[in-house]
């Protein structure tokens, strides 16, 4: 059921408002993209409601989605992606502006599986490309999963990691740089 | 500064996609990708390669109640809270004061609103198509308020779209090639759909004699050709 294929031709009946092909996107992928809003939120509820915008986006958007550019993986966490990080992001605005500003960027769940530099070490694993890790060097590692799996930007990452901010963003660049090789000379499409 | 350089386009589609691209260059960017389909393609390609990230993220399973109120935020608009519920919040006030504004506004603008103009007997200032099937039976009646942002498509004969695919209104200006307006919602085989334009009507027909339909799969970003020939097709007037 969760096989790419046919959740894109249920995302087709969802662009024609089929509720039954809704509700059987829903129930296939809600698991693995809370999953991802609960990484960058660290906080059930807020990433349960993150999901749910999300999912009122599919019902409203799936006419948008183009099978050619994207499989519907794809597509589906980068909605729940940008909401989760707009969540994150305007909710730290507010309590910027109504008390001193925490240290919520260090405010990390103690559970040491679910670090960000393992998550990065299992999914590439998981696709078979555990060696792209070594491609990394340890700074490039931390902040690209800070990153992607906090939705920290440059400054969060530099306080979190007690470096200078053009340090930083050099570490997230070629990071970058290096995963895209690996990705490519794996031949990993995703 | 030069958006098109495919390299500084690459840097800047990856920062957008891992979400340290902020503030307002991450606003600008988002203005380029309006306009630029290279700029779209890095996005994609971003996108697909940050998604092998997702792949070890534990899955978590959410609550019923998700389901619950998502189902009852789009399918049961009688479930919502009764109106007086929220009233007294601040959100409430400030909603009520930006309308408020809005009113006054908008009669600035458009004193006939509230009758402040004496009433006309004329059609308010529109842009119309009627777009004909290749038979030449008139099958869609577009229509949009001259400045306004909606444009409604009333159904004069069944149109089919079939499943997995769209139906595209394109503009096709005098001078320029043909571009898409919008994706029309489903239509029924009677009566009439409204949806929202990307521009006012004013900026968007101005220079348009004829519109036209095609069907298209469904595209995440619009195409700037029609897939295949048009279906419907038809002139664009200017009702003044």
């Amino acid at each position: 059921m969760s096989a790419p294929d046919d959740l894109a031709s249920l995302l087709a009946r969802v662009a024609l408002h089929d509720r039954a092909a809704f509700e059987r996107v829903y129930r296939s992928t809600c698991a693995h993209l809370l999953g991802v809003a609960f990484r960058i939120l660290n906080n059930r509820d807020r990433a349960e409601e993150v999901l749910q915008e999300a999912f009122v986006n599919v019902w409203h958007s799936a006419g948008g989605y183009n099978p050619s550019v994207a499989t519907p993986m794809t597509w589906l966490i980068n909605i729940v992606r940008n909401k989760a990080i707009d969540a994150l992001r305007s909710g730290k605005a507010e309590r910027a502006a109504t008390v001193a500003l925490d240290d919520e960027a260090m405010d990390l769940p103690a559970d040491g599986a679910h670090q960000p530099q393992q998550l990065l070490q299992d999914s590439l694993v998981k696709v078979r490309i555990g060696e792209c890790m070594s491609a990394l060097n340890a700074s490039q590692r931390q902040a690209l999963a800070l990153a992607y799996y906090r939705g920290m930007v440059h400054t969060d990452i530099a306080e979190a990691l007690g470096a200078p901010l053009g340090t930083v963003k050099a570490w997230v660049r070629r990071g970058l740089d290096k995963l895209r090789a690996c990705l490519e000379a794996a031949g990993v499409t995703a | 500064m030069n958006y098109l350089d495919p390299e500084r386009l690459d840097r800047l589609a990856r920062e957008y996609v891992l979400g340290t691209l902020t503030g307002r260059a991450r606003r600008r960017f988002e203005r380029v990708l309006q306009q630029a389909p290279a700029a779209w393609q890095a996005v994609h390609d971003w996108q697909r390669r940050f998604s092998v990230l997702a792949a070890g993220v534990p899955a978590m399973q959410p609550r019923d109640a998700v389901w619950r109120r998502l189902e009852r935020r789009l399918f049961d608009p009688a479930a919502r809270a009764p109106w007086w519920r929220g009233l007294w919040s601040p959100r409430t006030w400030t909603g009520a004061l930006a309308g408020v504004l809005l009113c006054v506004f908008l009669l600035r603008l458009q004193p006939g609103l509230i009758g402040l103009e004496p009433a006309s007997q004329a059609l308010p200032q529109s842009y119309v198509g009627l777009l004909l099937d290749a038979s030449g039976q008139p099958t869609l009646l577009a229509s949009s308020l001259r400045h306004g942002r909606q444009l409604t498509v009333k159904v004069l004969q069944p149109v089919s779209v079939p499943p997995g695919r769209v139906a595209r209104l394109w503009a096709l200006p005098k001078n320029a090639p043909p571009f898409a307006v919008a994706v029309l919602p489903p239509l029924p085989a009677k009566g009439s759909v409204a949806l929202a334009l990307p521009d006012s009507s004013e900026k968007l027909f101005f220079d348009v004699p004829r519109l036209a339909v095609s069907i298209e799969p469904a595209a995440a970003v619009a195409p700037t050709a029609p897939a295949g020939d048009f279906l419907l097709s038809g002139h664009c007037v200017k009702l003044w």
